[in-house]
């Protein structure tokens, strides 16, 4: 395993809620343009992994380390980390106070301190790319779903990070919205965005990712090319998983 | 009738002597009432943004201290002023100055003393609605801000903090009238508000009634006048229903204004009225109210 270019290394991380282990020993790393899905049960920790990894969360052991220097320790600046690492929520978090542009405009201004005029072109650019181009007056509550989490992908686009964080994006979506979204993750793919999603989406998974981790209670199962997770399974927890999105 | 007419007659005779006192009273009061306000909600946004800093076991100890410092003082303080009549606390402080100090040190300006206990006062209600109005915010906003890199001040700046101003403005308004109202009892320091006047006009003219029954008239008219202004700012904050379409085509100017389709019903989390029923809770939840006193 080569790590020098790597973006991202996960080393023996766990995390603990109380006495209630999470994760234990979870080791993965991400190179720039690696679409990794996390696939699992609902509970299996892979949003508590997704967050231990933008920090959201503070580990409770083990190392990730960012171009390989670590950020998990103390003395760590995590919001300069965090500028760098984007992250796109299931409830899609975009400020309520905010118009759509300023929403993707407000972290550039206060966090990169780009001008105000270089921002919004830079907004604009994004909000287009995901077809809002022209919602950019509307609040977020005057939006659907979909339309919520394409400006929340924007607005992460905008801050030009290495690498984006995806925590189930289309869970909390309509069914007749979560192609529209998808749609825009998997053009981001093609451009070669370095990407780590968490989905139910195993159509996603199997066809777009390059890297699939199968999580199951706190720990990685299985993992490997789509093509091998998904077509021969080598483990009977993950075959049974899989199973029941094959018949659904 | 024939009462009616003689009270109409007894006010215009005050009136007529006192007239000038009643409105330089109205005046007096509203000033008071205003900048207390002002200061008063500063105060408390100081306080509840003190103690809704973050903190956890890995912080280190001295950090821990002040905060855990900060929020004893801040606690002490609003359970002090909200827990005593603000009739006292004028008392306390006017006449409690020159006492432990020989008189060496009292209020040269009865306008400071009268400002300062109104706006301690507010502060400690408003302490308890802006901590409220802070956590009342989704913690989803938090974690999308921290998402695009601010810190813990920027987040609250530019997106906690507006949004929870926005949620206890009915508060701030609260506030406001209440101490147009209660303002009257700084009487006792000789500070000559709206109540004052009365005092000195009944002191003279023995006319009780016309007077207080100018006086509900005057309190009246300036609560329901603070009232209408504070709706109208409320209404502006919320800003428009509907939004403006940019054509991707900057040149064709046929933008149309769009309404969204699902502002429909009171039931709808977007509508006006889930919006107004979801504050009412939230105030029911958090903030307590002073107009119970």
């Amino acid at each position: 395993m080569m790590s020098s270019d790597a973006i991202l290394e996960i080393r023996h991380l766990s995390k603990s809620f109380g006495n209630h282990e999470v994760l234990r020993d979870i080791d993965f790393t991400v190179r720039p343009g690696d679409v990794t899905s996390i696939i699992g049960a609902s509970g299996s920790g892979k949003s508590t992994l997704l967050r231990c990894v933008n920090l959201l969360e503070t580990p409770t052991g083990g190392e990730i380390l960012f171009h390989g220097e670590n950020v998990s320790g103390k003395k760590v600046d995590a919001s300069a980390y965090r500028a760098k690492v984007g992250m796109v929520f299931q409830s899609f978090n975009l400020f309520d106070n905010m118009t759509v542009l300023k929403n993707c405009m407000i972290g550039q201004v206060k966090v990169l301190k780009k001008s105000r005029e270089e921002a919004r072109q830079n907004a604009l650019k994004y909000l287009e790319r995901v077809g809002m181009g022209p919602y950019i007056n509307a609040k977020p509550h005057q939006i659907s779903g979909g339309q919520k989490q394409r400006v929340a992908i924007a607005r992460a686009l905008a801050m030009e990070p290495e690498v984006l964080l995806f925590d189930e994006p289309t869970s909390a979506l309509d069914p007749e919205m979560v192609g529209e979204v998808l749609e825009v993750m998997r053009g981001l793919a093609d451009e070669g965005m370095t990407m780590l999603v968490v989905t139910h989406e195993m159509a996603f998974a199997r066809d777009v990712s390059n890297y699939v981790v199968f999580m199951s209670e706190g720990v990685i199962c299985e993992e490997g090319k789509p093509g091998e997770v998904f077509t021969n399974p080598r483990q009977q927890r993950t075959r049974e998983f899989l199973s029941r999105f094959s018949k659904g | 009738m024939e009462r009616l007419t003689q009270l109409g007659a007894d006010i215009a005779d005050l009136w007529a002597q006192y007239g000038g006192s009643y409105l330089n009273g109205i005046k007096n009061t509203l000033i008071l009432a205003l900048v207390a306000t002002v200061i008063g909600c500063l105060i408390g946004f100081i306080c509840g943004i003190l103690q809704t800093i973050p903190h956890s076991k890995s912080d280190p100890p001295v950090k821990r201290f002040f905060l855990a410092l900060i929020r004893v003082i801040v606690r002490i303080y609003v359970e002090v002023f909200r827990g005593t009549p603000m009739i006292l606390q004028a008392v306390f402080v006017y006449y409690g100055l020159p006492y432990f100090t020989n008189n060496s040190v009292r209020f040269q300006n009865i306008w400071l003393a009268a400002i300062l206990v109104v706006s301690i006062n507010t502060g400690a209600y408003m302490a308890e609605s802006v901590r409220g109005g802070i956590l009342s915010i989704d913690p989803g906003q938090t974690e999308g801000a921290k998402a695009i890199g601010m810190n813990h001040f920027q987040t609250m700046l530019y997106v906690i903090l507006p949004q929870a101003i926005r949620n206890i403005m009915p508060q701030i308004g609260n506030n406001f009238i209440i101490n147009i109202k209660d303002s009257s009892v700084m009487f006792i320091i000789s500070f000559t508000e709206f109540f004052a006047v009365h005092r000195g006009a009944v002191g003279a003219t023995y006319s009780y009634f016309p007077s207080a029954a100018i006086e509900m008239v005057g309190y009246l008219c300036m609560t329901l006048i603070a009232s209408f202004i504070l709706r109208w700012v409320e209404r502006k904050m919320d800003g428009s229903d509907n939004y403006e379409l940019v054509n991707e085509d900057q040149l064709v100017m046929t933008s149309g204004t769009y309404t969204h389709p699902q502002k429909g019903t009171p039931f709808d989390e977007h509508s006006k009225e889930f919006k107004e029923r979801e504050r009412t809770r939230q105030e029911l939840k958090h903030g307590r109210n002073r107009g119970e006193r």
